[in-house]
């Protein structure tokens, strides 16, 4: 009933083969074998297997997948995740400790336009730059005297991580590094 | 993940829904509570209770232990303890089950079998 609407929930003990379709999310815990197709997300959760030709928007595998997987915006898997297959999708994600043997084709890969792996990567060493900036500051006569000595200059560096996106951006990450 | 919790309360054993927008076509089968809000195609064989709700659709042979229909069925059931339909529900088919319930409301098409005395003593 409507209760229950947009999730569907396949038990530990459950198994389903044939084909699946659906317009809601799904999580597995026990066997779907065959065709499984979603406009929404599915979720293999660690107890789940999965062997078929998966075609959803979002895919998150915790569990076991094997067969293609193709998704509209994204893969991810998880760190309990094993999946033997091709995934096709703009967005992959494989985290540590995740098994995965398959081909992955994320469409049209620009190498060319290499910084804009750069800038994706970029913000992660960011962000260490403030709190390393900050410990000087527990006696205040030693952050007035840092003050004092470089006025503002460790601050600045924050703003720019949001505009991460800018072409111009790019090189002054590149000299900061 | 955060839909377990919206299990209704009175299905509380059951883990497995199949949403109402959820289309199966082939064979379900297991040990476990199975509620049905979608359609489902083919076989349906466990060992628990299945629950056909208002908005399910079924066009398959269903082997259980407790069925309990308010949607459509098209098939026959066999079940090991008890069939239940409830008002508003369709079924057309064969029913097999030692204690069979048909509420007041309730659309039937098919032959009952409760396995009455005389076939026990075959």
């Amino acid at each position: 009933m409507a209760t229950t609407d947009g999730t569907t929930i396949i038990g530990e003990s459950i198994l389903i083969s044939g084909s699946l379709n659906g317009d809601e999310d799904l999580t597995v815990r026990g066997r779907v074998e065959g065709t499984l197709t979603l406009t929404k997300t599915l979720v293999v959760e660690p107890t789940g297997i999965v062997k078929a030709e998966v075609q959803v928007k979002n895919c998150i595998i915790a569990g076991a997948v094997v067969g293609n997987v193709t998704a509209t915006e994204s893969v991810e898997i998880t760190k309990d995740g094993r999946m033997v297959g091709d995934i096709q999708a703009p967005r992959v994600i494989i985290v540590d400790g995740a098994s995965f043997r398959g081909r992955i084709d994320m469409g049209e890969v620009d190498v060319e336009g290499q910084p804009s792996r750069a800038v994706r990567s970029a913000p992660a060493p960011r962000p260490a730059l403030r709190p390393a900036a900050r410990p000087a500051a527990p006696a205040k006569a030693e952050a007035k005297k840092a003050e004092e000595k470089a006025p503002a200059a460790p601050r600045p560096p924050a703003p720019p991580a949001p505009v991460a996106m800018g072409a111009v951006k790019r090189k002054v990450i590149v000299k900061r590094k | 993940m955060a839909g377990i919790e919206k299990v209704p309360a009175p299905r509380a054993g059951a883990h497995t829904v199949i949403g109402s927008s959820i289309v199966i076509d082939g064979e379900i089968s297991g040990d476990e509570d199975l509620v049905i809000q979608g359609t489902v195609k083919g076989r349906i064989s466990l060992r628990e209770s299945l629950y056909v709700e208002n908005s399910g659709v079924i066009e398959a042979d269903i082997e259980t232990a407790n069925v309990e229909v308010s949607g459509q069925v098209t098939g026959n059931i066999a079940a090991s303890d008890k069939v239940e339909l409830k008002a508003d529900c369709k079924v057309v088919g064969d029913i097999r089950a030692p204690r069979i319930l048909i509420a007041d409301g309730a659309q039937f098409k098919g032959n009952v079998d409760m396995d009455v005395k005389e076939a026990k003593g075959k």
